[in-house]
């Protein structure tokens, strides 16, 4: 009985209550409080799945760096994958996989992934790189240009100096290849005024500098490399190398001889101190030579035109001038020839010089038609442009 | 509150000035301001607001349920294990179709007919238990890897909350009815991170009429539930979009051929679904546990085949579509494979959506038509990604049939509108393909499939209106002038034509005159009294050639003749319609 009396009392109240709580007003409030309290427990759950997934993502693109240090690609490419499964636009997942995709030579999907970063980030020295690099493996060499000169002034994460040297190289490589010397040239002379004076990167200067054809800043290059390791074969030979094409063959010799000696494997070296020392020996407008040395001299080398010119027959027709069609390279060379004895050579000086002209003149016109000499006759050609003009 | 009809008011009215502070001062007391604030219409919008708030909501914990099941049972890698691609969507069909068999059984079909027939037959009710189901079901069939999308179920749990939230709130039947595509369009406009593409579908699909009141309720809803949405997850679109740029006019002869392969593909995809649809249905009940999980193994079989894009939304593998990561010949095959996968799913009866499916194979195939006119004509210069987003709205407008969203579906997911003239092109090519291939549409067919008589949006849209002008009549008789005299009328009649004749008013307006009632009026010797003067005062309505037939019913029971005059002046007639000939025309008309 009490109980139905506590009901029967009560149930105004709930009426009352259930009354107001239908009005719209308060139907509203509710409304809003079960908006806020909806919106907490959203709050609660959203933080627990972006958790989850931040700790996938991190779990797989781990996995990545790992396969990728290991050059693993085909792992790291689907690690990444997952790994953007959880970080959609994560800037260092998807330059990974373009670098894992790039070591599996899919360079089509990395490029497609390496042009949306640098949309995102066009200073990116990395991704320039990378670009550049794909550019250029697909024969597109002007982007290839632009992409390298992207990531020459761009800012990089770690290592800057370095790793914009390293993009300068890869690019004066590139103009190298496709035989723009003259702004290979440039991108080499800045490259060197920064450049300190490391002898494997001056040993490079040097090379790129002897491809460009600026064998003297090559030289300076190799001799401020030796400077730091004296022994180095590689830098010698260069700057042999280097010398001989400046034609200062007394110090070609001597870095040649040094080269050879540190790397008796080196037969380009080898063969090039060989000529070298022919053109040094054979020169007989050489400095503080002795007569009888030069007559030997002048003889040897008007022999040596003569078997060329036997080796190598050039068209039997006179030069035609003035005077009457001139006699040609062969009637010359058996006209003077009983002339250059040591004897003829003694009585009269200027004729050394003459026969030497016409060695000179054998040996130029049969390189054209014959093709560029070997051995003695090669050492004759370089002696004849070493004086040429003089 | 009716003035007219309220007792206080008729008092003031009789009692005068001395009431009227007292009912200044009723009108504006906390409760009648109190009333005025919470009237329905007001109410409507403010519950229109929470109905987004609610929706968003539902479909960020939807979104978190799909990537909570696909970790659990795809597991967590880009590269699925094959057994996982066996086992996860087979099970999880079993499980699904005793779900819905035992208790979701209205989670089948297509959200969007649902809130159709909310609308249309059910005053806008929509059990909750519809919601329940098929954010469960759903997202355990997407999750699982069916080929399905959370668009559509998403639009439907809106509908649902919207529908619970109306009840409780006890609006009318008038407003009950428009609550379920208020949350639609919430639910659409969270799931698809685009607002006035949400609110243009509901529109054109659901409602298929603009009116101010729904139009503004349903913006709301919608942009509340982005504002939601965004909060949790974040404002970036469903795809990272590359750049987009038409360079040469010319290039729309491409897209032009993108809208007619799509429109051929839009055809091939409805008429695969309308045709197994119901054979699925008419095998034996028991076959209903298995389909979802026959289906499941056959997307399983699909994947591990070498397509495991087809499994899920694929919202991502759009993203890689768009920037070119897939060649054109394995674009064209995830096309074709994501609509078997997508009709396997759909007609076994697995709930979830076909918004998704149909922008994955639209950017497939966007993107592989792209790419083999990249090949025959390198020098055009649109992007895979261009191709792929154009692609996508060919699809939505040749297979929903919905032409205007699918622009701006377009346009807004993409933020860029130089887009828009590619895209017209082609979505007006897929339309017109899709049309005339199959001339209903697909939303359509699955209602009548489901046995429900559901007026079509399209139908609707392009209905041959009949206009005034189609009952017009030439004017039999003279016209007569009001400043005119009796007798000057009457000589003017000459006995002829019919009894009601029509009188030009002066300045303006018209009336009618019977012959006898002058004749009388002359006999009465008012002969020369002029004809506006001895009329009773009263204006005969009158009706332009454009307007439509239905207005003119609404006067021609009344008045005999109803004049039809010139929108540029009022005082040339153009004819009359009368109740006779507009019948007439109506019956012409229903006949065909």
């Amino acid at each position: 009985m009490p109980e139905t009396q506590d009901n029967k009392a009560k149930s105004p109240m709930l009426a009352r209550y259930r009354f107001y709580l239908r009005q719209r007003p308060a139907l509203l409030v509710v409304l809003s409080i079960l908006a806020i309290v909806f919106f907490l427990a959203v709050t609660g759950l959203a933080r627990s799945y972006y958790d989850r997934r931040e700790f996938l993502g991190n779990r797989w693109s781990a996995r990545g760096f790992a396969d990728l240090k290991a050059q693993n690609y085909d792992a790291a490419v689907t690690d990444f994958r997952s790994a953007l499964l959880y970080a959609r636009d994560d800037y260092s997942y998807q330059l990974n996989l373009a670098q894992a995709l790039i070591g599996l030579n899919r360079t089509g999907e990395a490029s497609a992934y390496l042009l949306n970063l640098w949309d995102r980030e066009p200073d990116n020295g990395l991704v320039n790189l990378e670009l550049a690099r794909i550019a250029r493996q697909q024969g597109r060499t002007d982007q290839a240009i632009r992409y390298y000169h992207g990531a020459v002034y761009a800012a990089w994460q770690r290592g800057q100096e370095n790793r914009r040297r390293d993009a300068r190289l890869e690019l004066i490589d590139l103009l190298l290849e496709n035989k723009d010397q003259g702004d290979a040239q440039s991108e080499l002379i800045a490259l060197a005024a920064n450049a300190n004076d490391e002898p494997a990167l001056q040993k490079k200067i040097g090379g790129l500098f002897s491809r460009a054809g600026d064998y003297e800043r090559a030289l300076a290059a190799y001799r401020t490399a030796l400077k730091t390791n004296q022994h180095d074969a590689a830098s010698m030979a260069g700057a042999g190398h280097a010398a001989f094409q400046l034609q200062r063959y007394a110090l070609a010799q001597h870095y040649l001889k040094s080269a050879v000696a540190a790397d008796s494997t080196d037969s380009q070296s080898a063969q090039l101190l060989q000529t070298t020392e022919s053109v040094l020996r054979m020169d007989p407008f050489r400095p503080q030579i002795s007569s009888v040395d030069r007559t030997k001299a002048v003889k040897d080398a008007f022999a040596t035109a003569g078997q060329r010119l036997a080796s190598c027959p050039l068209p039997d027709k006179g030069t035609p001038g003035p005077a009457g069609t001139a006699p040609s390279l062969n009637d010359e060379w058996n006209s003077l020839k009983p002339r250059i004895t040591t004897a003829g050579l003694s009585r009269n000086p200027d004729l050394a010089d003459t026969a030497m002209n016409l060695v000179f003149r054998i040996e130029r016109q049969t390189s054209m038609v014959c093709g560029m000499p070997t051995g003695t006759d090669l050492a004759l050609l370089l002696i004849a442009k070493l004086h040429e003009g003089s | 509150m009716d003035l007219q009809s309220n007792p206080e008011t008729e008092v003031i009215v009789e009692n005068g000035g001395q009431h009227a502070a007292t009912a200044w001062i009723h009108e504006h007391s906390p409760r009648e301001l109190w009333r005025l604030a919470f009237r329905e219409d007001r109410l409507f919008l403010i519950l229109s607001v929470f109905i987004g708030i609610f929706s968003g909501m539902a479909v960020v914990c939807f979104r978190f349920a799909i990537d909570w099941s696909r970790l659990y049972l795809l597991g967590t890698g880009a590269v699925l294990a094959p057994a996982r691609m066996l086992l996860a969507p087979s099970l999880a069909g079993l499980i699904i179709a005793f779900l819905v068999i035992h208790f979701f059984p209205t989670t089948r079909g297509s959200g969007v007919n649902q809130t159709k027939a909310a609308l249309y037959i059910f005053n806008g009710n929509i059990p909750i238990r519809t919601a329940i189901g098929k954010f469960i079901t759903s997202a355990l069939a997407i999750g699982a890897g069916h080929s399905l999308g959370p668009e559509d179920p998403s639009l439907q749990i809106g509908a649902c909350l919207a529908s619970l939230l109306g009840r409780k709130m006890r609006l009318s039947r008038d407003r009950m009815r428009l609550i379920a595509p208020v949350g639609a369009a919430a639910g659409l406009a969270a799931a698809f991170n685009a607002p006035i593409s949400a609110v243009l579908f509901v529109i054109e699909e659901v409602i298929g009429r603009w009116s101010a009141g729904i139009l503004g309720s349903v913006v709301l809803s919608a942009i509340s539930s982005v504002v939601v949405m965004r909060w949790f997850l974040g404002s970036e679109s469903l795809f990272r979009i590359p750049t987009v740029e038409l360079k040469n006019p010319t290039e729309l002869i491409a897209y032009a051929v993108l809208g007619a392969v799509g429109g051929l593909a839009s055809v091939v995809f409805a008429a695969g679904i309308t045709t197994l649809r119901p054979k699925c249905k008419q095998l034996p009940l028991w076959t209903q546990y298995l389909q979802p999980a026959i289906a499941g193994l056959l997307i399983g079989v699909i994947a591990m085949l070498g397509a495991p894009q087809v499994m899920g939304a694929g919202y991502e593998y759009i993203d890689q579509a768009m920037h070119g990561q897939f060649t054109w010949q394995f674009l064209a095959i995830l096309a074709g494979a994501k609509i078997i996968a997508t009709l396997l799913s759909f007609v076994s009866g697995t709930p979830g959506g076909m918004f998704a499916p149909t922008l994955f194979i639209g950017a497939m195939l966007g993107a592989s038509v792209g790419g083999v006119q990249h090949v025959f004509f390198p020098h055009l210069t649109g992007s895979a990604g261009t191709y792929a987003l154009v692609g996508m709205g060919v699809l939505f407008a040749g297979f929903l049939r919905a032409p205007m969203t699918s622009v701006f579906m377009v346009l807004e997911v993409s933020g860029n509108y130089s887009i828009i003239v590619p895209v017209i092109v082609a979505n007006t090519f897929a339309y017109v393909i899709s049309r005339a291939l199959q001339p209903i549409a697909i939303f359509d067919l699955l209602t009548r499939q489901d046995g429900l008589e559901l007026p079509s949006m399209e139908e609707l849209r392009e209905e041959d209106v009949l206009r005034v002008e189609d009952a017009m009549q030439p004017l039999d008789g003279p016209v007569l002038d009001s400043e005119k005299t009796l007798d000057q009328a009457l000589l003017q009649l000459d006995g002829t034509g019919p009894e009601e004749v029509l009188v030009r008013m002066n300045p303006s307006g018209w009336n009618t005159a019977n012959k006898k009632d002058l004749q009388t009026l002359a006999n009465e010797g008012k002969g020369g009294s002029k004809l506006g003067s001895l009329l009773p005062i009263r204006q005969v309505p009158f009706l332009h050639p454009d307007h439509p037939l239905e207005i003119a019913l609404r006067y021609v029971d009344r008045w005999p003749v109803v004049p039809v005059v010139s929108r540029a002046d009022f005082r040339q007639l153009e004819g009359i319609v009368s109740q006779r000939a507009v019948l007439e025309r109506y019956r012409e008309f229903g006949e065909g």
